[in-house]
């Protein structure tokens, strides 16, 4: 924040910039949006008649997939594919939970001191940053091919993402009670246990529902490069041009995500609004933070 | 003092239903254990597997190397912005339509919300590999997958916020007479464009991340480098290529945290 | 029991909380400080168990020097003294007897506290304290679910499970209305006669202090301005230890008991 000359009154806060100097900054702002669309337009080489094309390719593709040969692909196995990407974000969704939570406490600067604090962040942000993809493709040549390595990506990359939120919540506690402990001679551990975990694991646990939601998906998306999961199944079905298969693939795996998504949502709700006894206000607006913290990743 | 065993209250027994479920979820978790062959001994395998040390030394020569890596990057980041682009401004009007409180109507409310609902059910990569099979393989067809997933996100976001918008001067608005889009724009887009902003920064910080990925599966990016580098064993210059993305990411977030608090 | 020497306390902004304090607290008594807030009446009492670091002088607690003590020194003082704090500090979560558990944190090993395995002895220590308060049929409620005056004592409790040779209360009835704050110092005046625990009570309404305390001490701008038999008390001291005029926000309440019948 820039200072005015010092007046009277002290340290004055930023003023409103006077409508003409927001316009003009606004205007400017947009002019570098649209000048780095254009160029990133052009070096994609996104062109009229491609751009026109696209959708008729697309329509044609999927034309070709109806009706889903479901009965072809639930012999080939594509339940169990499927069941077992969910074992994939089970799992790794566990062990970062797991691993993230002891971690957490040492990153929340209410409880930890800063020599400890900015590493264990730092190792979120860097965790956080690596896709599992990418952490699959670095584990597969450790590993083999298969579920284990799909379920060690998503695991050490929960660790990040699940990390931060905890942290977060951590950070959002009333301190009073941690007081409370250290005046009774207890030690930071015991702090830790009955002042802290009681006020944040409602919201913590609903952390670890959302991210098993997004870890089934990611887990799917691990199969494509061998990974473990139903992904395999439908690159296959998609490289021999077989799209019925490829459909009955995806609308089964839609369901089940659905299905999970909406069930694991009912969850979330009931625990946080066990925890606070308000209700639907409370469960909106964690979901809202909770969509907006990482929805994706 | 009064008797005093008598008026003590007796300990809660936990519930039955509260065990059942803990067992269950036990259960499943071993079950689930077993099926993706966990072992505790891989943990300290993948610690001392010698493969990590063709990780080392990074040849950065090769990584700084404009056709290699930088080209890539820069297309990877221009898939990035036009993804944004598209999926945060459509995200715009369709977020207003699935809002209940700016819809014109309540099927166009529903339908939207369905569509949504299942086009987020879908793993973006899954969109990407659809696109590059119909659409052939490049950074077209991911712009249009990551496009499609931008949307995605953005539009659950956004809608949330609208739907726990003040509702006070959309009312105002209506009640001074007038059609539906002027006053949406009126009532409702000042309040919540702030942000809107907010999110579609973070939308892209998302899209670059996600693009880097999208490579893997063919549509373009340095995701193809990094898929050709790891059938190669190339690992050395595959953690060349991390860091430089860490690095951009990092660069990236910083921008975007101080645009978002000068915008906001 | 207490012994405050030449004590000062700055805190790390350069505010000077308590200025040259000499202070002897004998065993048994009930000590009442009063002060204008911002006068040191909480750094003093949080002095006493080494919660806030003395910038200078001696605090010797029941024989240990507390100014400079390690970590462990300081904890066990603490484990000997009770503190009950303005906004009770319960976790609120959880069930009255956990509450009062954490008063036997110090007496238990980490492990079993951690993993919530009290010792019989331990959970008997707490059932009893609460009996001492009067709540033990709430013992496995939430401790959300009380009113303000229950949890206090829930408080009083929790500092009571500690059997304490000291107890220390800061503001203890600030948030409560008048019938509730007799009786909550009406409680700590009873376990005071009864079980001989030294007592240091923060107050700010004027008249409270004045019904319970034995001895007043006044604080202003962190010097020791009072000290001396309640007996000896009158309108005109408090106007000295104040500095000002009384007024009506200083006593609890003008008259007679007005309000809530439900407490208790």
């Amino acid at each position: 924040m820039t200072m005015t000359t010092a007046t009277a009154t002290g340290i004055t806060p930023r003023p409103p910039l006077p409508p003409r100097e927001a316009r003009k900054r606004r205007w400017g702002i947009a002019l570098v949006l649209i000048l780095a669309t254009l160029w990133s337009v052009s070096g994609l080489n996104i062109t009229f008649d491609r751009l026109v094309g696209a959708p008729g390719d697309a329509w044609a593709v999927l034309r070709q997939m109806v009706p889903p040969a479901f009965a072809k692909v639930y012999e080939r196995g594509v339940v169990g594919k499927i069941f077992e990407s969910v074992y994939i974000a089970w799992i790794g969704t566990i062990i970062g939970a797991i691993l993230s939570l002891p971690l957490a406490f040492l990153a929340a600067h209410n409880v930890a001191p800063g020599w400890v604090r900015t590493p264990v962040r730092q190792l979120f942000n860097a965790i956080r940053a690596v896709p599992e993809l990418i952490l699959a493709v670095i584990f597969i040549p450790i590993t083999g091919l298969g579920a284990w390595a799909g379920t060690l990506a998503i695991g050490i990359h929960s660790i990040g993402t699940l990390g931060k939120w905890a942290t977060e919540s951590i950070e959002s506690i009333d301190n009073g009670p941690i007081e409370a402990v250290q005046a009774t001679g207890g030690q930071w551990v015991s702090g830790m246990r009955w002042a802290v975990i009681p006020q944040v694991m409602p919201t913590i646990t609903s952390y670890w529902l959302f991210r098993f939601e997004i870890n089934v998906r990611a887990s799917a998306v691990l199969g494509m490069i061998g990974a473990g999961g139903v992904g395999s199944e439908l690159v296959s079905h998609l490289v021999f041009r077989d799209f019925p298969a490829a459909c009955a693939v995806l609308l089964m795996t839609i369901t089940v995500v659905l299905t999970i998504d909406t069930v694991s949502a009912a969850v979330r709700r009931r625990i946080i609004r066990g925890s606070t006894g308000t209700g639907d206000e409370a469960s909106r607006s964690t979901e809202a933070l909770v969509d907006l913290t990482g929805l994706k990743r | 003092m009064t008797d005093i065993a008598s008026t003590r209250p007796t300990r809660p027994r936990p519930r039955i239903r509260t065990l059942g479920i803990t067992l269950a979820l036990v259960a499943f978790t071993v079950f689930a254990a077993r099926e993706v062959s966990f072992s505790f001994s891989t943990f300290w395998e993948v610690w001392s597997n010698p493969l990590w040390e063709k990780f080392w030394p990074i040849p950065w020569e090769w990584v700084l190397d404009g056709d290699n890596v930088i080209r890539p990057l820069v297309e990877t980041f221009q898939i990035a912005v036009v993804s944004t682009v598209i999926g945060c401004g459509l995200a715009l009007p369709i977020s207003f339509a699935m809002s209940p409180l700016t819809t014109p109507n309540r099927p166009t409310h529903l339908i939207s919300r369905a569509v949504m609902n299942v086009v987020r059910a879908v793993p973006d990569l899954f969109w990407a590999k659809l696109l590059v099979t119909a659409i052939g393989i490049g950074a077209f067809a991911g712009s249009w997958a990551l496009s499609v997933f931008s949307l995605a996100v953005m539009v659950k976001l956004f809608s949330e916020t609208i739907d726990s918008a003040d509702p006070g001067p959309l009312e105002a608005a209506r009640a001074a007479g007038g059609r539906h889009t002027p006053v949406v724009r009126t009532g409702v887009l000042p309040t919540v464009l702030p942000a809107y902003v907010a999110y579609a920064l973070y939308v892209f910080e998302l899209n670059i991340r996600a693009s880097v990925v999208l490579g893997l599966v063919g549509a373009g990016g340095i995701g193809r480098v990094l898929e050709a580098q790891r059938q190669f064993f190339k690992f050395d210059r595959i953690l060349g290529i991390l860091v430089l993305i860490f690095v951009i990411v990092w660069i990236v977030d910083q921008i975007s945290v101080a645009l978002r608090k000068r915008l906001v | 029991m207490i012994r405050l020497e030449n004590l000062s306390v700055t805190y790390p902004g350069g505010v000077e909380a308590l200025r040259g304090v000499d202070l002897s607290v004998g065993e048994g008594e009930f000590v009442v400080i009063v002060g204008l807030s911002g006068a040191g009446k909480s750094t003093l009492l949080r002095v006493l168990n080494g919660l806030v670091p003395a910038t200078s002088g001696s605090v010797t607690v029941d024989g240990t020097e507390v100014v400079g003590a390690s970590a462990a020194t300081l904890r066990r003082v603490r484990s000997r003294t009770g503190m009950i704090f303005q906004t009770f500090n319960l976790v609120h979560r959880t069930t009255v007897v956990n509450n009062v558990l954490m008063g036997r944190l110090s007496a238990v090993s980490p492990w079993r506290s951690t993993l919530g395995l009290w010792p019989a002895e331990d959970r008997e220590a707490a059932m009893i304290a609460l009996e001492r308060v009067g709540i033990v049929e709430k013992a496995y409620v939430r401790a959300s679910d009380l009113s303000g005056g229950q949890q206090q004592r829930v408080g009083i409790a929790r500092a009571l499970a500690q059997e304490p040779s000291l107890m220390l209360a800061d503001e203890p009835v600030a948030s409560l209305d008048p019938i509730t704050s007799r009786q909550v110092m009406g409680d700590l005046r009873r376990i005071n006669q009864e079980l001989g625990i030294t007592t240091v009570v923060n107050l700010h309404f004027l008249d409270l202090a004045r019904e319970y305390a034995r001895r007043l001490i006044g604080l202003r701008d962190g010097e020791l301005v009072y000290d001396g038999d309640i007996a000896e008390v009158d309108e005109s001291t408090f106007q000295e230890i104040y500095g000002r005029a009384i007024t009506a926000d200083d006593l609890l309440a003008m008259g007679e008991e007005r309000v809530s019948p439900n407490d208790g």
